[in-house]
Parts: C-alpha cells; structure tokens; sequence
C-alpha cells in the first residue's frame, strides 16, 4: 500500500493557521511591543518602567512610544525620568536577526526626577547584571570609608576611656626608683663594710692608747705607727672614693626623682587622650552635614555608569544574559556579536527635548544629542556620547567602552535652577535651596574613580522639624545655620571604588565647628581635671614613698660615711700626736 | 478536560486509519514540540511539517502531551547540554556566530541554553522515538486494539465534537 507524504488538503488550513498568526500579530503587536519595552526596560534599569501607548508600523519604520515614565532604582516615589513621548526610526532587516538598529529618534518632554504616586521598586531574584550592579552600588556607598560618624556629632558629649595605673609611666617609673634605692642602699652598706673603716680606725686608737707608753728610744714601734697612720690614710682614701660614687648614686636617685616629675607630665598628656571628642573640625563638619547627600548622588553615577558597562561591554567576546521569564527554565542566552555586523541593539542619534525646573512657575526647555548608544561598542566603534548645552546648562558625557579597560565620564552644570533639598543626616533640619548652580562630574576609569560635586545657593533657607528631635546638638546646629542663607558646598571623590576617598567642605564648616568648639570647651577642660587627678592620685600612692626612701637612704649614708671618716680622722690624729711626742718634732729617718 | 483530550488523543491516535509508522512520526514531530519550550520559531515550523506531512495528527497532539513533563523534567540536563555547546566548545562558536548573524536563525532563540539544548536532544531522540512508537502502535493493534474499539466508553470519548476536527487532518491511506 503506497501512502502519500504530503497532505495537499491540510495546505488551506495551514494557510488559514499562517493568517491567524499574522492577523494575530497585527491586532497585539501594539501589546507585544508595549509589554517588551516595559519588562526589558525594567530588567535593566532595576526599577518600573511604564509604557502608556506603543506603536509599531512595520510598513513605516518607526515606533511610536507614548508616555514613557522610568523609576528611580533609588527612590520609590521618584521617577528617574519622563517622556511625553518617543519617536524612533527602525531599520527593519535587522528585525529578522533579532536586532534592533534606530537610525534616528526623537524624544519629547523629557523630564527627571518627577514624583510618583506608587512605588517604583520591583522585586529582585538578584541573578541579573542589574541585580548585581545594584547590589555593588549599594555594598559601595555602605563601605566605612563613606560613613558618616553621624552620632558623635549628633550627641556632641565627650567620653572617658577608662584609666588603667598600669599604662602610667610615673608608677613604672616610681616602682622603678624605689628598687634603684633599695639596691643602692644594700651596695653602698656592702661597699663601707668591705672597707673594714671601724676596725681600722679600732685598731688605730688601740695603737695610739700603746704608743702613750712607748720611749723615743723605741724605734720599731714608732715606725709600726707611722705604717699604721698610712693605713689609716689608706682607708680614708677608699672611703673617698666611696663617697664619690654614693654622691653619683645619690645624684642618679634624684634624677629619678625628676624623672618622676617629667613621667607624670606625660601622664596626663596621655589622660587627656583618653578624653574622646567629637569631630570639631572643620572638615569633619562638612563630611557629617553633607556627607550622605554626596555619597548619595555619587552612588547614583557610580550606579548608572556600571549599568553601561554591564550592558554595554568592550570587546566581542559572546556574552551571557538570563533567559526570557517562562514556565519552562529561563537558562541564559549568549550573544554572539561579529566584526562588521550589526550590534544587538544600536540607537544612532537621538534627538532630546528636556524640561528643567519642571516645578518652577515656568519651566525651560532644552535641548540635547545622544549618539551611539549599543550593546556591542567595539561593532559600533565609537564612544556613546551625550552632549546639552544651552546658556544656563551644559551636559556632556562619553562612554568609551570600544576597547577594555572603559572610560566614562561624565559632567554637567546647571545654573539657576531649583534645587532639591538636602536633609541634614540624624538631625531634624532640612536645606532648602532654593534656587541656585549646580555641577556634578563623575569619571570612571577602569576601577579608578573621580567625582566632583558642587552646590552654590545664594538664597537656601532652613527648616526644622518640629519638636525638640536632635537633642543639644541639633540646638547648635540650628542656632547656626540658621542665620546662614549662603550655601557654598564641594564634594570630591577619589580613589578606586574599592578604596575611595570622600572630601566634602562648605562655607558652614568653619561656622558650626567654632560653635561646637565653644560648647564643648567647658566640657573637655573639665574632663581634663578629672582624669588629672585621677592620675595624681594613682601616681601619688606611689611616688611619695618612693621619694621618702630616697630620701631616708641618702641619709643614712652619708651619716654613716659622716661617722666612719670622723673615726679615722680621729684615730689618725691620736697616732700621729704620740709620735710627735715620741720624736719630739724630730723627723728620723 | 485536559484529561479527557489526552486521552481522546491517545485512542483516535492509535486506532486511526494511519499506519503505525504515520502515528510514530506524528508522535517524534510532537515530541519535538514538547520537549523543546513551545513559543519559539522552529516549533512553528515543526507545527507546519505535522500539518503539511502525511504524518498522524493525533499522534502529534499524543507525543506533545506525553512529552511535555518530559521536557519540564530534563530542563535541567538541556541547559547543561545547550551550556556546553553554546559556551564550552569553543570549535563551535564560529558557527554560533555565523547563525547568530543569519536572518531569520536568530529568531529561533537558538542561542538560549535550554532551547538549544532541548532542541538538539530532542532530534536526536525523534529516530529512537520513531522506531519505538512503531513497533508500540502495532502491538497495540495487534493485541488489545480492536476490543478496546468496540467498548462502550470508547464510544463516547469519540463522539465529541474534537473529533471531528480530528477528521480533517487523519492520515491518508
């Protein structure tokens, strides 16, 4: 039985099931479009994005995106920005290799940083580059060279460490001395008795009490005592010698003695450290007034600028990205970009209409060029670049990512606009600015990182919360910068985003430091005298005994050297009077 | 309801007019189908060889039924699969790119591990599937099929309304 491969009467409803896919296509292309650009679009930025109205025509070539509003990854009732509307030229044949090549787009009434009525967070499964770009951005800005020592200036008191005696030089010192003059003591008494002085001079009164006796007839026992008289002389001379090193050993106590005076003076420099102040300076001020504002926009950049490089990396390696959402396995999609092709996704030039000062009685329309933005750079081979300039802004913005390692940077500056406020971290005070300058540039170097942000506000004003929130130090802080309406304030980044380094100053620095200065000023001296005499009385239980052993060993011998040599100047002379009374002034031979 | 399809499927395939090679090709091709994740450009394509093809449609809708949860149950071995030829064979990259970068191909999602390597799996098995479903129809034709035609509850399960439909697109023989 021969059967037939092909089933020619299933071709019309093969046709019919071909045309209900086309006619599928027509009636919710609109849709499809509407819901791609929204979920991708959130997929990437990390936060909502909401499409009003899409339209595609494929017989035209262009794509008509109305009422485009993306959130703020980091603000849930903010909106990164709006669009009235998108107007984009398609290149169709690169549809059929799933790319999307706009030659040219046009997007209207944009505007940044409106607010918004429900939150714009989305959930996060955290495998996303978004997921972990955000994740970066945040495990960034929270490192701790970019916390604010926000309580200490908050509380403004003054702490104490505790005082250990044993960290005091003048008890080391002062146990120290006393074993010197113990020591002393033992040598010098050692040394007098090894001079044998009293049986010396003992021996030498005997043989004058024997000579009262003697004949000048009696030569042997005239010239016995002169040997006598030079031992005599002898000693004295040891005991001489003797006394020379007790006075340099007498010398040396009291120079401990010093000492002690000289180790409790560091004593209480080293008190005073322990007395912890708050941070006073200048620099520090501007640092915890301001600090978290600048670390907020600079993780803002930081952010978006590692978002570009995830999604726009150098070089043609194939690259990794989840899957679609589905009820099978996403798995992950590689791209698999070649030389001289299309990239995945290239927007050629777009032409932007911006508003800004949207809250302001009447806001000011702007203009700007973006160019090259693509998910392949070295296909494109040129850097994405922004640029806006008009009299009072100018934008301006490269992102080289054609070759590894990439270079962004990024900077603008807008001149009489209104600002938003700045909440003054732990305290209950808000910056108003009011209207005023302001730049922000950022640049990453490959992992080196460089920020500058700069606010100058001839006009802020000040409000604060009510209530008594802040405690002493809010007090001050008010009492301060509230008679202050100009705002100059420079925030500088460097370092490697592993590493970085946050310098902010202001013209209130120096304002509120003198203020804090003067409030705690009382405080510190006052802690001072306490932990000064803590150290005086640690110090005292153990140099006054130490003082009065030196004082009673130095006594002792020199009283005792005193009497040793009083016996052999005495015994001395009472020999050489009965030989001058033997020789009857005589001298023999 | 879904049940009740599934198993008008499994009968109007296995006592269709078609041959049991026609009924163990619809099934390989719907196995294609349910292996693979459906919303992609070649099960469009597979869609239209069950239709244009002599091949049993029944049979089809059985092998799309049956393989389905197969498919579910293996994403985890296509993924490794569509992984390691996709990223971990670097010889194959050069044709990777050159698909990537033909109109039309990429539209298949080729470049997705689970549907590459689902879809690879699954082409290779249509053979085995096949051979097996062949020789199965025909033990069951051969054993079991002609009473289970001519019970009651057979009866009923093709007297639906489905069946008909089935009618239009039976093999020819």
């Amino acid at each position: 039985m021969k059967v037939a491969i092909v089933r020619w009467r299933a071709a019309v409803p093969l046709m019919l099931f071909l045309a209900l896919i086309v006619a599928t296509w027509l009636l919710f292309a609109d849709r499809v479009g509407r819901l791609a650009v929204e979920r991708s679009g959130t997929a990437v930025l990390g936060a909502r994005v909401d499409v009003r109205a899409f339209d595609i025509s494929l017989l035209r070539g262009n794509v008509t995106i109305s009422g485009f509003v993306a959130a703020s990854p980091f603000d849930s009732l903010e909106n990164l920005f709006e669009a009235d509307r998108f107007v984009a030229d398609l290149d169709l044949l690169p549809l059929l290799e799933k790319k999307v090549v706009i030659d040219r787009l046009a997007a209207t009434g944009l505007r940044f940083g409106t607010a918004r009525t429900t939150s714009g967070f989305v959930p996060s499964d955290g495998s996303g580059p978004t997921s972990q770009v955000l994740a970066n951005a945040r495990s960034w800005a929270a490192q701790p060279a970019l916390q604010v020592p926000v309580l200490q200036i908050a509380t403004g008191t003054l702490s104490i460490d505790s005082l250990d005696p044993r960290r005091l030089q003048t008890v080391a010192a002062a146990e120290s001395l006393a074993t010197r003059a113990d020591s002393s003591a033992r040598a010098w008494g050692d040394a007098l008795e090894s001079l044998d002085v009293q049986v010396t001079a003992d021996s030498a009164a005997a043989f004058a009490r024997r000579l009262q006796t003697a004949k000048p007839t009696d030569l042997g026992l005239i010239n016995e005592a002169r040997k006598m008289v030079d031992r005599v002389k002898q000693t004295r001379d040891r005991l001489t010698t003797l006394e020379r090193g007790v006075r340099a050993g007498v010398g040396s106590l009291d120079g401990g003695l010093a000492a002690l005076t000289s180790a409790r003076q560091r004593d209480y420099a080293f008190a005073r450290s322990l007395v912890r102040l708050p941070p006073i300076d200048a620099s520090a001020i501007g640092w915890v007034l301001f600090g978290p504002a600048a670390v907020h926009r600079f993780q803002r950049a930081l952010y978006y600028t590692q978002l570009g490089r995830a999604y726009m990396p150098p070089g043609l390696l194939p690259r990794e990205q989840p899957g679609p959402k589905r009820t099978r396995r996403s798995g992950v999609s590689v791209e698999f970009p070649r030389e001289r092709e299309l990239p995945g996704f290239l927007l050629r030039d777009a032409e932007l209409s911006f508003q800004l000062g949207a809250d302001s009685a009447v806001p000011r329309r702007y203009a700007g060029r973006f160019r090259g933005l693509t998910s392949a750079p070295a296909l494109y081979g040129r850097p994405t670049t922004l640029e806006a300039s008009a009299p009072s802004v100018a934008i301006d913005a490269q992102f080289d990512h054609v070759r590894a390692p990439a270079r962004d940077i990024a900077g603008g500056r807008v001149r009489d606009v209104m600002l938003p406020a700045i909440r003054l971290p732990s305290l209950p005070i808000r910056l108003a600015p009011g209207r005023g300058d302001v730049s922000l540039g950022f640049a990453l170097y490959g992992d080196s990182i460089r920020g500058r942000w700069h606010v100058t506000a001839p006009a802020a004003s000040w409000e604060r919360d009510s209530g008594t929130a802040g405690g002493p130090a809010a007090d001050l802080v008010w009492r301060v910068v509230s008679g202050i309406s100009q705002l100059e304030l420079t925030a500088e980044l460097s370092g490697t985003i592993g590493q970085p380094a946050l310098h902010v100053r202001s013209n209130l620095d120096q304002a509120v430091s003198d203020q804090l200065r003067a409030m705690v000023g009382e405080e510190v001296a006052a802690a001072e005298a306490r932990v000064r005499a803590m150290v005086d009385r640690f110090a005292d239980e153990q140099v006054a005994p130490v003082q009065a052993k030196v004082a009673r060993v130095k006594a002792e011998v020199t009283e005792r050297l005193q009497q040793q040599r009083q016996a052999l100047d005495t015994a001395q002379q009472q020999i050489e009077q009965q030989i001058r009374r033997l020789t009857r002034g005589l001298r023999l031979p | 309801m879904v049940l009740l399809k599934l198993l008008q499927s499994l009968f109007k395939a296995l006592h269709s007019e078609g041959t049991p090679g026609q009924v163990a090709a619809g099934i390989a091709l719907g196995s294609i189908l349910g292996l693979t994740p459906l919303f992609n450009l070649h099960n469009l394509a597979i869609a239209g060889l069950i239709l244009l093809f002599n091949v049993s449609v029944p049979g089809a809708l059985l092998g799309w039924a049956m393989f389905v949860p197969l498919g579910f149950a293996l994403d985890p071995l296509f993924e490794a699969l569509g992984r390691q030829l996709l990223l971990e064979t670097p010889a194959l990259v050069p044709l990777w790119t050159s698909l990537a970068n033909i109109p039309v191909i990429p539209l298949t999602n080729f470049n997705n591990t689970v549907v590459l390597g689902s879809l690879v799996f699954s082409l290779l098995a249509v053979v085995p599937i096949w051979l097996g479903g062949r020789w199965a129809v025909r033990r069951y034709r051969e054993t079991i099929g002609q009473r289970v035609q001519q019970s009651a509850w057979y009866r009923a399960l093709t007297a639906s309304r489905l069946y008909g439909v089935y009618r239009l697109f039976r093999p020819d023989t």
